[in-house]
C-alpha cells in the first residue's frame, strides 16, 4: 500500500514565538515539512500587523507576552476579523500553562492547544488531524472558535440541546440489535389498504 | 440570548493539504527532525545559562522573586521541549509549576525552589539521561512540589 502523503506546498504558516530560539527551531520543523512559505514574528502584535495585510493558511502561536498573549491573540483573530480570515486554524503551543490560563485556553476559539514537549511527530499529527477537521464553527456571545465538542454526544441528559441537530430527549444506547436492510425495506414497502 | 450562529467551514489548509503531490510522512518527519537537531547544541547552552540564573537567585534570594524563578523554569521548558531531555523538561516544569502555584497563593518558600535548582543541574550534568537515579530524583521533586502545593 502507497504510504500517506502530506502537501503543504502551497500553505503559507504564520509562526510567532517571543523566544527566538524557539521561534528558529518551528522555522525548521516546519521547512522540512515543506511548507511554501513561514512567516515568523517575535510578537502577537507584530503577527497582527501581518493578518492586516494578508492571509495565511495556519498559525502556530506560543506567545506569553502581557501586551498580547496568545489567548488574546486568538481572541482577536476570530472576533476582529472578517470570514474566512477568522476561520484560520491556529495551534497554541505551551511549555507550562499556568493555573489562570488554563479556562482561556478553552475559551480563546484555538484550534488545538500543544503543551510541550512539541517534536515534529507530534505537530504533524494535528496538523493532519485540523485537515481532516469536520467541526463546526460556532460564534456566540461568550465564544467564537471551532466547536470545543470535538465528539458530539448531544445535549446532557435533561437539558434541551442548543444546535439545530439536537434532539429534544436523551435516546440512550440501543436496546436491540440494529434492524437488517430486509426489514427496513419491508417498513418502506408501498403496501395496499383497504378503506 | 441571541442563537449562536454555526457555520460549516473547510479551511484554506484543508484544501490544500487534500490536494495530490507532496512528500510522505516519513520523509517530512526526517527533514523535520534532521533541521531540528541542528539546533541542540545551541539550545542545550541557552538553558545551561537559565538554569545558571536559576542558581544566582537561589543565592541571593531577592524580594518578590516569583516571577523572575516562573520567567527562567518556563525558559528551560520552553527550550528543552523540543528535544528529548526527559527529566530536564520534567524537572524544569514542575520548578515552574510550583514557582506558578507558591506565587499564585502569596506562599513563597525558597527551599522547593533551591531542590529544584540542584535537580536541574545533576541532570544537565549527567547529560539527561532517563535513569534509575533520575526517576528517583523526579519522585523526590514531585513530592517537594506537591508539599509546597499543600
Amino acid at each position: 500500500m502507497a504510504e500517506d502523503r502530506i502537501n503543504l506546498e502551497q500553505s503559507t504558516v504564520l509562526l510567532v514565538d517571543d523566544t527566538p530560539q524557539a521561534l528558529d527551531m518551528l522555522g525548521s520543523i516546519f521547512q522540512g515539512f515543506g511548507v511554501k512559505e513561514q512567516i515568523k514574528r517575535p510578537s502577537a502584535v507584530e503577527a497582527v500587523k501581518v493578518l492586516q495585510q494578508r492571509p495565511v493558511d495556519l498559525i502556530v502561536i506560543d506567545c506569553g507576552d502581557p501586551e498580547m498573549d496568545g489567548y488574546a491573540f486568538t481572541r482577536w483573530l476570530r472576533r476582529e476579523t472578517p470570514a474566512p480570515m477568522r476561520y484560520t486554524p491556529v495551534i497554541l503551543v505551551t511549555g507550562h500553562a499556568s493555573q489562570s490560563k488554563v479556562q482561556e485556553g478553552r475559551d480563546c476559539g484555538v484550534s488545538f492547544v500543544i503543551t510541550k514537549p512539541l517534536t515534529p511527530a507530534v505537530l504533524l499529527k494535528r496538523i493532519l488531524w485540523l485537515a481532516g477537521d469536520e467541526r463546526e464553527f460556532v460564534e456566540c456571545e461568550t465564544y467564537v472558535g471551532p466547536d470545543r465538542r470535538v465528539r458530539n454526544f448531544g445535549p446532557p441528559v435533561g437539558m434541551t440541546g442548543r444546535r439545530k441537530g439536537d434532539l429534544s430527549a436523551h435516546v440512550g444506547h440501543a436496546v436491540e440489535e440494529n434492524m437488517d436492510q430486509a426489514d427496513i425495506d419491508m417498513l418502506l414497502k408501498p403496501q395496499r389498504v383497504s378503506l | 440570548m441571541t442563537e449562536p450562529v454555526i457555520t460549516r467551514i473547510k479551511t484554506s489548509l484543508a484544501q490544500q493539504m487534500a490536494q495530490l503531490g507532496g512528500r510522505t510522512l516519513t520523509d517530512i518527519q526526517r527533514r523535520a527532525d534532521e533541521r531540528l537537531g541542528r539546533h541542540k547544541a545551541e539550545v542545550m547552552a541557552e538553558i545551561e545559562t537559565a538554569v545558571a540564573g536559576l542558581e544566582s537567585l537561589c543565592a541571593a534570594r531577592p524580594q518578590a522573586p516569583g516571577a523572575e524563578v516562573y520567567r527562567l523554569a518556563s525558559r528551560v521548558v520552553d527550550l528543552a521541549g523540543f528535544f528529548d531531555t526527559g527529566p530536564l523538561f520534567d524537572a524544569g516544569y514542575s520548578l515552574a509549576d510550583t514557582a506558578d502555584r507558591m506565587t499564585s497563593a502569596a506562599a513563597w518558600d525558597w527551599p522547593p525552589v533551591q531542590v529544584h535548582v540542584q535537580a536541574l543541574r545533576l541532570i544537565l550534568n549527567a547529560g539527561c539521561e532517563r535513569n534509575a537515579a533520575t526517576e528517583h530524583l523526579l519522585s523526590g521533586l514531585k513530592a517537594v512540589a506537591a508539599k509546597a502545593r499543600s
